[in-house]
């Protein structure tokens, strides 16, 4: 069973909210990230997202766009990332691991390659912003053909609306409902018709719901509890990791004080 | 595949928070295009305010000296000094329509930013110009004229700076703000419906050159060309064009320093399929991936990627691409100062050099109709840079 799936039912069995970061692949660099995937899988991080940098981030505000920029002028490439999943899970990681990444990024790696090496490789999730439904049909029929594919997780949005039904109706492992538009890291003012929108998609989705962008404590969900089944941090957790230089200790108690909060 | 490609070239590649956005887009563009009403009043601000149509002039000096007829299409002469204004016209009242108050735009020279700020102006609209900060310190005095506008420009620091950016930045924004922000996309490029959009605004070059054509020669000329860096010129000079396969459709991209320095902008010559700004095409990139940055003595055609009609126009063989290097652009344009009184934009100085020798082929009863897209005050100090020696300043 894909580790994504199995690690959610387990968090669902227990009645609890999975609790998902992101951090940007290659920083501070290869050896230190491979360490931070773990010291957070030590703490209980439920999923990880783990961003391969692109030089065109879009769908990202300047935390993101900068850990992006810094990683390339590093030489990071999806080469590399994959290569330290690999290893990683050779060492006996068994963290769900979720690439967030550009389109271009993966048809230049080649479709049919890129299926293959996610799951060679052991990635158990892809999410693909500039890569609407529309858009998906073939990386998902070259996914159905490989065994062990990542599953092609869907961004759902506050304007989605009529779209959700649509966006849900395949999806598996968990739906990821961005809070406010425009792009990761802004402030935790969630759109106005956040709590409308994630009952709208609560109501027709088989696989959990986690909601993701501007969010810093568990507070800032802590209203929308009923609602979602879990939370996502990106640029505040990279925000804190490069002001401490890599503190591992740190990012272990803000997982583990997230997770106990988020479920309090 | 679907209407939103052209062979495998094109599509929606944006975030789900804009796939809303695009399909409103979509269908209140598919309502204007059938409604005369909204072509009258385009029209309208064509001829009463943008000065069209803009004339067929046959370079006599230039048409002698190489040795076949050489018409220019003088879009140089519209208001605002190119032919960017055409589409904002018809962009903006399509966002009146709409209702939308704000409009936003990215620009690397600065051509579509005044344009964009111009439109504003004219119909009252908010505007912002998107622009990397590389860009707005080379291009001083077009950040002048867009602010002298009303427009607010905002500089981009991000990546290389430059228009690539300065159009991720447009792109985030609208992604934030789309509920009441149209935006205006200047060239043939990003997402269905923008490069359908631009190439019928634009498609008011080809109409009025062909008829001029005619009436001058009584049939179709041998040869149609344009610059090409996103492809809104060109691909407004060809649409006419298109479907009579007698006319030769030749795209001038920018070699820059030369193909082989990899200081370049030919997207099409050197680039792989890739996606960007919302589209399919073909695009400069790295070994990892990633964008590379284009280079270019014109601004206007310093662009990594190339609409996806043009890319499709390629691969079908419907028209040629090649490309021309910063040297042979301004001995191009030195060339037409002084043989024809016209000092053109650095941007279409390319197409007139690859047309130079183009001419050399063909016969003295024969004909280029070239897209002459801008005029070159802009670039009065890159130019004079260049000449004096100073090197560029792009």
């Amino acid at each position: 069973m894909n580790r994504i799936e199995a690690r959610l039912q387990q968090v669902q069995a227990k009645g609890e909210k999975a609790f998902v970061t992101y951090i940007t692949a290659g920083l501070p660099d290869m050896e230190g990230c491979a360490k931070l995937i773990k010291a957070q899988e030590e703490a209980g991080l439920d999923v990880l997202e783990l961003g391969i940098p692109f030089s065109d981030p879009v769908a990202d505000g300047p935390t993101i766009q900068a850990a992006s920029y810094k990683s390339i002028q590093q030489g990071t490439n999806l080469k590399k990332v994959f290569d330290m999943v690999e290893k990683l899970r050779g060492e006996k990681c068994e963290l769900p691991i979720v690439f967030m990444m550009y389109f271009n990024t993966v048809l230049y790696y080649g479709l049919e390659a890129f299926a293959a090496r996610c799951a060679e490789a052991g990635v158990d999730g892809v999410i693909i912003p500039d890569l609407p439904y529309e858009e998906q049909e073939q990386l998902q029929s070259i996914l159905d053909k490989t065994e062990n594919a990542p599953i092609l997780l869907q961004l759902i949005t506050p304007v989605s609306r009529q779209r959700i039904p649509m966006l849900v109706e395949k999806a598996r492992g968990f739906v990821y409902c961005i809070s406010s538009m425009g792009v990761t890291g802004q402030s935790a003012d969630f759109h106005k018709d956040v709590v409308t929108y994630l009952q709208d998609v609560k109501k027709v989705s088989k696989v959990p719901v986690m909601l993701g962008f501007g969010i810093r404590t568990a507070q800032d969900v802590s209203s929308l509890k009923d609602t979602i089944d879990g939370c996502i941090v990106g640029s505040h957790l990279i925000k804190m990791m490069e002001e401490s230089n890599y503190d591992l200790e740190k990012a272990k108690d803000y997982i583990r004080t997230f997770k106990k909060e988020l479920n309090a | 595949m679907s209407n939103t490609y052209y062979g495998e070239f094109g599509g929606q590649y944006v975030a789900e928070t804009l796939m809303n956005t695009l399909n409103e887009l979509e269908k209140a563009f598919e309502e204007v295009i059938k409604d005369p009403k909204f072509w009258d009043e385009y029209n309208y601000y064509l001829k009463e305010y943008v000065g069209r149509e803009t004339p067929l002039y046959l370079a006599e000096r230039l048409s002698e000296k190489y040795g076949t007829k050489i018409y220019l299409k003088r879009e140089d002469l519209n208001h605002t000094g190119a032919h960017k204004i055409n589409n904002v016209i018809g962009q903006i009242l399509l966002a009146k329509r709409m209702g939308k108050t704000k409009v936003i735009a990215e620009t690397g020279a600065g051509q579509h930013g005044v344009a964009t700020a111009t439109g504003a102006a004219l119909f009252g609209m908010g505007c912002k110009v998107y622009m990397g900060s590389e860009d707005i310190e080379r291009q001083h005095l077009n950040v002048m004229r867009m602010e002298m506008l009303g427009a607010e420009v905002v500089s981009v620091q991000s990546g290389s700076n430059t228009l690539k950016d300065a159009t991720n930045e447009a792109i985030r924004t609208w992604a934030k703000e789309a509920e009441d922000t149209f935006y205006v996309i200047g060239s043939a490029v990003g997402p269905h419906p923008y490069p359908k959009m631009v190439k019928e605004f634009q498609r008011c070059i080809s109409v009025e050159a062909k008829r001029q054509f005619m009436e001058k020669e009584g049939r179709l000329p041998e040869v149609v060309m344009a610059c090409v860096g996103g492809g809104s010129n060109s691909i407004g000079m060809f649409a006419e064009f298109i479907d009579e396969p007698g006319v030769e459709l030749i795209g001038v991209e920018a070699a820059g320093m030369g193909i082989e320095s990899g200081k370049h902008a030919s997207a099409m010559a050197l680039g792989k399929p890739g996606v960007l700004h919302g589209m399919r095409s073909y695009l400069l990139q790295d070994e990892d991936g990633n964008v590379q940055l284009a280079h270019s003595i014109s601004a206007g055609l310093d662009y990594p990627g190339v609409g996806p009609e043009h890319a499709y126009l390629r691969d079908s063989g419907r028209a040629q691409y090649v490309s021309i290097t910063d040297d042979e652009a301004m001995a191009a344009l030195s060339e037409l100062c002084k043989l024809e009184g016209i000092i053109p934009a650095i941007e279409s100085a390319h197409a007139l050099a690859y047309a130079f020798k183009k001419a050399k082929t063909m016969t003295k009863d024969q004909a280029i109709v070239l897209c002459l897209s801008g005029r070159g005050d802009k670039d009065a100090h890159t130019i004079e840079s260049y000449f004096s020696g100073n090197g560029y300043l792009n």
